[in-house]
């Protein structure tokens, strides 16, 4: 796994609209995140402990949330760019 | 076992390279071990990182419409690997509503068949992918790994 995102650049430039630029700085939020990741972990795995002991087949939720936030750490380097006459977007994930 | 087949089932295990990339290196050792042996050169030379670092890290997808509309996404390889395995883990029931949804919008891929080493086969392919397309209207589509 990568270092998760740490900046996101947003350029949404509009004929009919004044330009936004934003740039947010997701490292700010990697603590919220990881409090709340963490948390959220703790519920999944007892959910999946009690799924088992009731005998349901998908008792996954706490990989699943591993793998989603795993998924998010590899979005860093993501570039989406899209432009027609009256727009452009411009986002970066670095 | 020499020091390179080593060193790249180590970078496997360490999950830095997967195991289509790290059957990639061993094949390409073991055709350097099959020369060297007549040439008495030794196999690979130095650190194999430069081969792992040459592979294609990002999927770019170019779109450029006559009408205007231009699209250029570069998505990392690995965001596709995870999202491609984060796939294998939804639920039957959500999965089901996923597949139908996609089907009805002319996408019949059954997501809920892909087994981890059909993930990463269909990575390791999707690197050597290349699509052009050159509609009669003049729109251009490129799909390409680099």
């Amino acid at each position: 796994m990568n270092v998760p995102p740490i900046v996101l650049d947003l350029k949404v430039a509009s004929s009919a609209r004044r330009p936004v630029h934003l740039w947010l700085p997701l490292f700010v939020l990697w603590p919220l995140a990881l409090a709340l990741g963490l948390v959220a972990l703790a519920v999944a795995i007892v959910v999946d402990a009690v799924l088992l002991l009731v005998g349901r087949r998908y008792h996954h939720y706490s990989l699943l949330l591993v793998r989603s936030f795993a998924a998010i750490g590899e979005t860093r380097g993501m570039v989406v760019h899209f432009s027609n006459e009256k727009t452009a977007v411009d986002m970066t994930v670095q | 076992m020499s020091e390179d087949r080593s060193r790249i089932l180590n970078m496997l295990a360490e999950g830095k390279i997967t195991a289509e990339e790290a059957e990639r290196l061993l094949d390409a050792l073991e055709a350097r071990d099959g020369a060297s042996t007549t040439s008495g050169e030794p196999a690979i030379k130095g650190d194999p990182e430069p081969l792992i670092a040459a592979l294609p890290k990002y999927l770019y997808v170019k779109v450029i419409a006559v009408n205007g509309d231009n699209v250029d996404v570069k998505i990392p390889i690995a965001l596709v690997r995870s999202g491609l395995k984060l796939t294998s883990l939804i639920p039957s029931k959500a999965m089901d509503q996923i597949n139908d949804s996609m089907s009805e919008h002319g996408m019949s891929v059954d997501f809920s068949n892909l087994k981890p080493e059909d993930i990463d086969e269909l990575v390791g392919t999707l690197r050597e992918m290349e699509i052009n397309v050159d509609a009669k209207n003049g729109d251009n589509v490129r799909v390409y790994c680099a």
